[in-house]
């Protein structure tokens, strides 16, 4: 089928490689010429695994390619996929403007029927409203579908992610939509993947719904480690425990430094704001929100509470995207930690093997930036392990030890085991177990 | 094994009834004559499925003995349960009486070392609060060790749950006491059943989180229900499409009138409530708690709103119980719910398979109680479905649109589809279901 994916952010991008490699001709649009360019040369501007690999080997093939014009796009596509940014507002709904104005230009280009999808997560109704815009700004009357398709991938493992499917869904008010959605992903109707064929509303809400409950299995998995912290109980094991119960599943039971990232966050903010303007309130994912907060906070508290007297020290924070294998620092627990860190005297070191990038963009020259672990623990007070990146758990602990001013580890993400530690002569605190001193 | 079970109720007696089913010889001992008088003569005091059968194969067998005497056969026992009530007080907080009077009880008996294991649900620390009262009052000074192996069990499936468990955990710091425990689960081992062995507060703290978890799992769906019927959107489909996500599971997904029952109210509230006293907050679980009491009491508003009313209306509820296959009435959403139509001055009429004597002994005559479905309807403006019973999923509509006087079908379980009522002829409202969710295609 011949396809247009407009906006190549990440989601964008993963889309419009996915849909090329399932056999579709596919044409990526985004206003950003710069960005274009590099996509024609192959050149990948954001990190994710495979996905480069994805993007050139469809371009070899022809069957994706890249521009910056919408028009002739939309005239060859039978299906348009929306895939602009829906940043957050202040008051945590969904900014639309992107989205709009691209309805508005797909409506000035149609002469022929189309399904236009929106994949981004947008906020219920959203579908509708664009439908009655394209409608208000069509020059001539011609037929077209609005369909909700929302996304589910995770930054780190997006390609995988697309290529399989937990469940694909559709929200759709017509037959003849439906029909090419099915076509469209035929390829994994033949791979047996659940599809969920619902009206838009309840396929808008899905994507919050999943993304509030897993944040709140985050959020719920913390404030229990936070209690063992305080009867001498051991998180790892509550959650071996819970896990195994097949109702509750072992997945997102990981206690750690609090979620953030760019779906979390801006999803359990948005979903609570559709709740206050429906009358209908979503008051344990208010608190799941406030008991992240307040978790992120605790973790500056804890690493100053291990530090003693905290003005003056060295601490390297290994680890400073929101999770490991990205490059994403968006509402990262790292940035609520060394700020406070900052304030209160502490100078930081960062380190990272994929975010210094970003990283330089949030916290500019307040802190210092290391591409080598051991130059960042050199003379240093204190570690602490703020992202779960494996190279960390591959450490060599006496070289650190060797090198360290004081052999102090705050692990965030509980990596290492406390008795290794111990044995290395380390002092080690971690999340949601009695600190070893 | 030589085991003593203290308390038969409800965990006591699955607890004494299925490990003399592993082969152990098991003394179940209970304070009330008249409760151990039914035992012996193989009356079972609950209604639990399978239950009945397992203790009569037992007697029968010589494994399974009950009494009021606490001595009897103690000199022999290596692993005394602790499975007593632990009532919830007015704070939330899990009244501990009758744990510390059977601990008190037993040190003196203490004659060589025995394991003793605390079964029922218990707050982080009553381990080592056994252990102290024991050893306060122990005659002669004999090792002992105190074990947390928390129960999971559930109401209309306790046997099967207790005979293939999701897993065994098992809180204590002594080796010598772990290696007697593998022994009294050694059919599980065998079936290579997972095993948590942990210290005494994790354990106690597992269970506590796990059903906190499901109920804030329950909660979270009955949430977004509400939220479904006003933007119009439909909950099971987005459980469905949850429950798809290899993270999230599909169980404990299904939108209703918010949970009740003798663990998930009582687990939460006694959460929170230990968190409290450690200096800490379970602010997850206490919103789940208030949460939970509005979904309720949305329920009322929910029939309320489809009458225009409830001044005058006769009302048939079927199922009173918190749940199917069991007749237990505490905090089931049904007390609420009949509160409420009460309250606002409509006469209510109930039935329910299992739970009619227990519902008497709470909600005496405010109430008339019927002998089956279609008697319930007779008359009624509203029928009510609150408890998912099996024999509730295949009424005949028609026949119960003869009976009502007008045929509405308020449907808090959600077993019926908007579309089968409608064709039936009803005024219906589900939970969650808004009211432009009809699906396409497929």
């Amino acid at each position: 089928m011949d396809v247009a994916v407009i906006g190549c952010g990440y989601v964008g991008l993963v889309t419009a490689a996915g849909l090329a490699d399932l056999g579709h001709s596919v044409i990526g649009i985004d206003k950003d010429p710069r960005k274009i360019n590099k996509l024609k040369a192959g050149i990948i501007p954001i990190y994710e695994p495979g996905l480069a690999e994805l993007v050139q080997r469809n371009l070899v093939t022809g069957r994706l390619t890249f521009t910056e014009s919408i028009r002739p796009a939309v005239e060859r596509s039978v299906v348009l996929f929306i895939t602009v940014g829906t940043p957050s507002n202040y008051d945590g709904t969904a900014d639309l403007t992107q989205v709009e104005a691209v309805a508005r230009e797909i409506a000035a280009a149609m002469t022929s029927y189309k399904v236009i999808i929106n994949k981004s997560t947008v906020p219920v109704g959203t579908a509708r409203r664009v439908k009655e815009l394209i409608k208000k700004h069509l020059p001539a009357p011609v037929a077209f579908d609005v369909v909700s398709n929302p996304e589910f991938l995770r930054e780190g493992s997006a390609v995988h992610d697309f290529i399989y499917p937990d469940r694909i869904v559709i929200g759709a008010e017509s037959v003849k939509a439906v029909a090419l959605m099915k076509e469209l992903y035929s390829g994994f109707l033949k791979k047996k993947v659940p599809f969920i064929v619902t009206n838009p509303e309840t396929s808008e809400l899905i994507k919050y719904a999943a993304n509030a409950f897993l944040a709140n299995k985050i959020a719920f998995i913390n404030e229990l480690a936070n209690l063992c912290e305080a009867i001498g109980g051991d998180i790892e094991t509550v959650a071996l425990g819970m896990g195994l119960d097949h109702r509750i599943g072992p997945h997102f039971l990981k206690a750690g430094p609090g979620y953030g990232g760019s779906c979390f966050p801006k999803d359990t903010w948005a979903l609570i704001q559709i709740g206050a303007s429906y009358g209908s309130p979503l008051t344990i994912t208010k608190a799941v929100v406030e008991a992240n907060e307040n978790h992120k906070r605790r973790m500056a508290l804890k690493i100053k509470d291990a530090l003693g007297s905290p003005a003056g020290k060295t601490v390297a924070v290994l680890g400073l995207a929101f999770k490991a294998q990205t490059d994403d620092l968006r509402e990262s627990p790292a940035i609520p930690i060394i700020e406070e860190l900052i304030a209160s005297g502490v100078s930081v070191r960062g380190h990272d093997p994929a975010a210094l990038t970003e990283a330089k963009k949030a916290f500019a020259d307040t802190i210092t930036y290391y591409e080598d672990i051991y130059e960042a623990a050199r003379g240093a007070d204190a570690i602490v392990i703020a992202t779960e990146w494996e190279i960390y758990r591959q450490v060599d602990l006496p070289r650190l030890k060797s090198v360290m001013k004081d052999p102090v580890i705050i692990d965030l993400r509980n990596i290492y085991r406390p008795d290794e530690l111990s044995t290395a002569g380390f002092r080690y605190t971690r999340i949601g177990q009695k600190d070893i001193r | 094994m030589h085991i003593t079970v203290i308390g038969t109720g409800y965990v006591g007696l699955v607890t004494a009834a299925c490990l003399s089913d592993f082969g152990h010889t098991v003394v179940g001992v209970d304070k009330d004559h008249n409760k151990i008088n039914a035992l012996k003569n193989g009356r079972i005091p609950i209604y639990e499925p399978g239950l009945d059968d397992i203790v009569q194969r037992n007697v029968q067998a010589g494994r399974l003995r009950f009494t009021t005497d606490i001595t009897e056969e103690f000199d022999r026992t290596q692993v005394v349960f602790i499975a007593v009530g632990t009532p919830p007080q007015e704070d939330g907080s899990a009244d501990l009486q009758h744990v510390e009077a059977v601990a008190r009880e037993i040190a003196p008996l203490i004659n060589d070392y025995k394991v003793i294991v605390n079964k029922s649900t218990v707050p982080v620390g009553t381990g080592a609060r056994v252990r102290q009262v024991i050893a306060a009052h122990q005659t002669q000074k004999v090792p002992f060790d105190v074990v947390s192996n928390p129960e999971f069990l559930r109401e209309g499936s306790a046997v099967g749950d207790f005979m293939r468990p999701d897993r065994v955990v098992i809180g204590t710091e002594s080796d010598r006491a772990r290696e007697i425990m593998k022994e009294v689960y050694r059919a599980l081992y065998l079936i290579e059943t997972p095993f948590v062995f942990t210290n005494i507060e994790t354990a106690e703290l597992i269970k506590y989180a796990s059903n906190a978890f499901l109920a804030t799992k329950i909660t979270f769906i009955n949430e977004i229900a509400n939220i479904c019927e006003a933007v119009g959107a439909d909950v099971q489909t987005i459980a469905k499409a949850m429950g798809m996500d290899g993270r999230i599971s599909p169980k404990f997904l299904h939108a209703g009138p918010g949970y009740g029952g003798s663990c998930f109210p009582k687990d939460t509230k006694a959460l929170v409530r230990i968190a409290r006293d450690h200096g800490e907050t379970a602010s997850i679980v206490e919103a789940v708690v208030q949460a939970n009491q509005r979904q309720k009491e949305r329920m009322v508003q929910k029939i309320h709103n489809i009458l225009g009313g409830l001044q005058g209306k006769t009302i048939a509820l079927l199922g009173l119980a918190f749940k199917p296959n069991t007749d237990d009435m505490r905090e089931a959403p049904s007390l609420t719910i009949i509160r409420g139509l009460l309250e606002q001055g409509a006469t209510v009429r109930a039935f329910d398979p299992a739970a009619m004597d227990e519902a008497r002994k709470i909600l005496g005559d405010t109430i008339t109680y019927c002998r089956d479905e279609y008697e319930t309807a007779q008359g009624a403006d509203a029928l009510i479905i609150v408890t998912e019973w099996n024999q509730f999923r295949r009424l005949d509509l028609a026949r119960m649109k003869t009976l009502l006087n007008q045929p509405v079908l308020v449907d808090l379980r959600n077993i019926y589809t908007p579309q089968e009522a409608k064709a039936a002829g009803y005024r219906y409202t589900g939970v969650g279901q808004g009211k432009s969710s009809e699906t396409h295609g497929n």
